[in-house]
């Protein structure tokens, strides 16, 4: 103890100075937008190779889940081709129409960290800059949102999580098209809430909900969840708990949304 | 004692002042910008205790930066300079020990050694703080450029404010 003491007034000037930089470039990288950024990429460069070695050595762990989850995608894909090869034909004879949306093109990543357990969750996907990803592109999974790019680097990306309080995104009820805000209340990570939902619209247990389609961020009619509880007492709008299709602690490979142009 | 408190206090608000209001808005030449503010802990004597001084520059860095929303820049550059100021004042010597009492300034040092002692300090202050504005080494010869250019005029700010308070 003494010894410390002894070592503290000794150096004190150099502790003092080291103390109030620290304050100082605390101060800085909060306040100031670049060099926020700028530490965010020094810093996301050096994480992310780190959790990429990690998910590189467990990745084998959960390859049984992974491949069997992508065998009954494969299942409904190939349903979904048979009926849309039938349609084919009849409108093959139709003339070319450029200026339809041409809808989204999808790059194919994993996820090397995640987290459910926080009020402000993100997930790091390996894929950045380099394989086209921007700011503000949507990521899903193929149960449904997983959340948007927040930030890129050169080899990965930083997604703010559904499962982030600070995060809304639109949705509508499949079954009668009415659209409301969707957003976690940061409890259950299971469960999301979707507001401004009128108070009239009847809802039952079960209920489709998707994506609306209305941001450019994500395709309409992605599957999100189903109605689990409808709350009528908060006035003029329902507060409707829903049921995530999506498992987070589960999910490893999604897509980031790019919007073609 | 007191009474050199207060001349300190007064020379600071009008280094604030004059740095806020007038400085910040000149510009030479579109990017160069001279931080005369510095000149306050320039000129704190010899005897200074090393927090007193410390805190002396973290706090007024700490006003710039809030005047000028950038917290945390200049009062990391000032207080980087502070610390450099100690170590600098045990290698730079004196002609004289009855020299090293008062404040150190042109009047009291004469002018080479206040101008390497200023230049010095100076070129610390604006390295250390226009490298953490751009935040980054890849724009190496550009953000020199710009920290040699405003160095020289803080240098001749600071140089001709100390000579007109030395004449007094």
């Amino acid at each position: 103890m003494r010894t410390l003491l002894r070592f503290i007034v000794r150096y004190q000037f150099v502790l003092i100075f080291l103390l109030l930089e620290g304050v100082s470039i605390w101060l800085l990288a909060s306040n100031n937008f670049y060099q926020r950024a700028a530490f965010g990429n020094i810093t996301r460069g050096i994480s992310g190779n780190i959790y990429r070695r990690i998910e590189s050595a467990t990745k084998y762990l959960r390859l049984n889940d992974a491949n069997e989850h992508l065998l009954r995608e494969n299942i409904v894909l190939r349903s979904r081709l048979a009926q849309l090869t039938v349609h084919l034909e009849e409108y093959s004879h139709l003339a070319v129409d450029t200026s339809y949306d041409k809808g989204f093109i999808f790059v194919p990543a994993r996820i090397i960290s995640n987290s459910v357990d926080k009020q402000h969750n993100y997930l790091m996907i390996n894929v950045g800059r380099k394989h086209g990803v921007a700011e503000e592109m949507g990521v899903v999974s193929s149960d449904g949102v997983v959340g948007i790019v927040t930030a890129v680097s050169e080899n990965y990306a930083t997604v703010i999580s559904l499962l982030n309080i600070d995060l809304k995104i639109s949705a509508r009820v499949k079954k009668n098209r009415y659209f409301g805000s969707l957003y976690w209340n940061g409890k259950d990570y299971r469960q999301v809430v979707l507001s401004e939902i009128p108070n009239h619209v009847l809802l039952t247990k079960g209920d489709t909900v998707v994506t609306s389609g209305f941001s450019s961020m994500f395709p309409a009619d992605l599957l999100l969840g189903t109605v689990r509880e409808v709350d009528k007492s908060l006035g003029n709008f329902l507060n409707v708990t829903i049921d995530l299709a999506e498992d987070f602690r589960k999910v490893d490979h999604v897509w980031v949304v790019k919007k073609y142009n | 004692m007191a009474k050199d408190l207060l001349k300190l206090l007064l020379i600071l608000i009008a280094l604030v002042f004059i740095q806020v209001f007038i400085l910040n808005g000149m510009k030479i030449n579109g990017y160069i910008n001279p931080y005369v503010y510095v000149l306050f802990i320039l000129i704190l004597p010899f005897e200074t205790p090393g927090w007193v001084l410390l805190v002396c520059a973290f706090i007024l860095g700490l006003v710039i930066d809030s005047f000028m929303n950038t917290l945390g820049m200049h009062s990391s550059a000032t207080l980087f300079m502070a610390f450099s100021r100690q170590f600098l004042l045990k290698i730079i010597s004196f002609r004289n020990d009855n020299d090293s009492k008062g404040f150190l300034t042109l009047g009291n040092f004469g002018f080479v050694w206040t101008l390497r002692y200023v230049a010095i300090l100076v070129f610390a202050h604006h390295f250390f703080l226009f490298f953490l504005e751009s935040f980054s080494f890849s724009s190496f010869f550009p953000t020199m450029g710009r920290i040699i250019l405003s160095s020289v005029f803080t240098i001749f700010f600071i140089l001709l404010a100390q000579y007109m308070f030395a004449r007094k």
